[in-house]
């Protein structure tokens, strides 16, 4: 990186910055900037899936006929009692074998599984080999369900929160049901179920730390091993144990992420309050 | 149900493209034998003997990076065809995997310890004792040096040596070749303590015992790298501490 520089730039900084330009610019250092990805999309693609159950699920526990009321509040109430560690490991698994499973029953022969001496899959042909990617989408789905409980639970609450008198009036106005829920209700819900979801995301942001469960070389796995202590030259990079320095750069960095949601929510919060009224807690 | 069974077989036909292509999988914390390398990718001694095998096989080789905790669940999982991650062959292993034959000579594992520590290895009692997880040292440790002294497991061989020089172990139980390379480029830190413990065998690849095929591709290409000399030069180039060699070339 710093044959890049001119040659009176490289005159210029002492021996100990360039010493630490390239020590940041190690191929070790880059790699570790690009897995930031992982966490990102992890993050950006759970929440959309957390808020796509968390809609359905919320509307099914508010309205739905018993059964899927029913389902509906299980969903809900007993993925928010399992530990997210759980099912990040439990899901994908699952989820992997059962495809595994369904996939066997198509292609597996008699022999091929008596010729298959592993207890698991059921025959060689029926082996599904997970990439990084989807690892990736697995993992993403996992946050999303756990993640979706909490959100159908604060839009659930949300639902409830809208003034009945907004509803009765806009069926007065003659709208149908779906014109009352889309237009209305879930219109307004949004003012009522932000703050809750805004921690419900900062939830899901602090959970990608796990990826690493997955054997994806995330940002907070990689920080390990970069701060781990290496005295093997060969390996690059020599130093002893730095971790706390790495640990602090994973500190920062979801600091940050804190800071721009805020931004984003408080954003976000101005444009649901556009146009309605102002919500003093008497307004029911 | 057929909706669900349609998207699996889509599912597989996808990953199914990529089957010629040989999988091997790695920790990428074990320096000398492998590492995350300048660049960012797979380095080390396991990975030039895996790129060097795959090369005289005809095969197309593709790395992942495994934690070694979950490195054997994962090959019989299938989510790679082989381990090439400086493991030592033992019975214990061999109940559940094959190996190739070896690729690095038997090597005995021995502590390393603070500089300035004295420690009796005669009774070895009271101490507090690492070693890495799921390894042929910490079966060791378990079996024998349990009773009298408290046995701690780490994720990977590094964890053991931070821990170690943050003063809250005595010991650590590892491979003499990754030791003998980290106590050298410690700057005088660590030395190596007590006796050697002769425990495991050679160092091979381990493969599904239904790969009879890959393996044989596997011990071919071995053999031939270790007639003319290719294997004695990986080692002596990556572990210049190990003394004894040439290992595999006749002289």
């Amino acid at each position: 990186m710093l044959d890049l520089l001119p040659q009176w730039m490289r005159d210029g900084i002492g021996d100990d910055v360039a010493f630490w330009i390239g020590y940041f610019t190690n191929g070790k250092h880059l790699a570790w900037y690009a897995s930031v990805q992982f966490t990102l999309f992890a993050g950006l693609f759970g929440a959309c899936v957390a808020l796509a159950l968390g809609l359905l699920a919320a509307a099914a526990r508010n309205g739905g006929p018993w059964p899927v009321r029913f389902v509906a509040a299980g969903y809900i109430n007993i993925v928010r009692g399992v530990p997210d560690v759980l099912f990040f490991l439990f899901f994908p698994l699952a989820f992997e074998q059962a495809v595994e499973w369904l996939w066997a029953t198509q292609v597996c022969t008699p022999e091929s599984i008596a010729a298959n001496p592993n207890p698991w899959p059921p025959c060689i042909e029926a082996n599904w080999r997970l990439s990084t990617v989807e690892y990736l989408i697995m993992a993403s789905v996992s946050l999303g369900i756990v993640y979706g409980a909490f959100t159908a639970n604060v839009i659930s609450g949300a639902l409830l929160a809208v003034p009945r008198g907004q509803l009765e009036a806009a069926r007065a106005f003659g709208m149908s049901r779906m014109q009352v829920l889309w237009r209305v209700h879930v219109r307004q819900m949004w003012i009522y179920a932000l703050p809750g979801l805004s921690n419900v995301w900062m939830l899901l942001v602090k959970a990608t730390a796990l990826l690493s469960l997955l054997q994806i070389l995330d940002f907070v796995t990689l920080a390990q091993r970069l701060g781990a202590a290496n005295y093997s030259a060969i390996a690059g990079l020599v130093h002893e144990d730095w971790r706390w320095r790495y640990y602090l750069v994973l500190l920062i960095f979801y600091i940050l992420v804190t800071f721009v949601s805020e931004k984003a929510f408080a954003a976000l919060n101005r444009r649901v309050r556009r146009g309605m009224p102002i919500l003093d807690g008497n307004a029911a | 149900m057929k909706k669900l069974i349609l998207a699996a077989a889509t599912l597989l036909a996808f990953t199914g493209v990529a089957e010629a292509q040989v999988r091997l999988g790695s920790e990428g914390a074990y320096p000398p034998y492998n590492y995350i390398d300048e660049s960012g990718n797979l380095g080390g001694f396991d990975i030039d003997v895996g790129n060097e095998i795959c090369e005289r096989a005809g095969l197309e080789c593709e790395w992942v990076v495994n934690d070694w905790d979950t490195i054997i669940p994962n090959l019989l999982a299938g989510n790679y065809d082989a381990i090439i991650a400086g493991m030592s062959i033992t019975e214990e292993r061999q109940q559940t995997i094959d190996f190739s034959q070896d690729y690095f000579p038997s090597d005995p594992s021995t502590y390393v310890a603070l500089s300035g520590h004295s420690i009796d290895f005669d009774t070895l009692s009271g101490l507090r004792i690492g070693a890495q997880g799921a390894t042929i040292q910490a079966a060791y440790l378990e079996q024998n040096l349990a009773a009298d002294n408290t046995i701690l497991t780490y994720t990977t061989p590094d964890q053991a040596i931070a821990d170690l020089q943050a003063g809250n172990i005595d010991l650590i139980l590892a491979d003499k070749s990754y030791l003998a390379e980290t106590v050298a480029g410690s700057g005088g830190a660590l030395t190596l303590a007590g006796p050697d413990v002769e425990i495991g065998g050679g160092v091979g690849i381990g493969m599904r015992k239904t790969d009879a095929e890959l393996r044989g591709h596997f011990d071919t290409a071995l053999t031939a790298m270790k007639e003319d000399g290719t294997l004695d030069e990986l080692i002596a180039l990556y572990f210049p501490e190990r003394e004894g060699g040439p290992f595999y070339t006749a002289e």
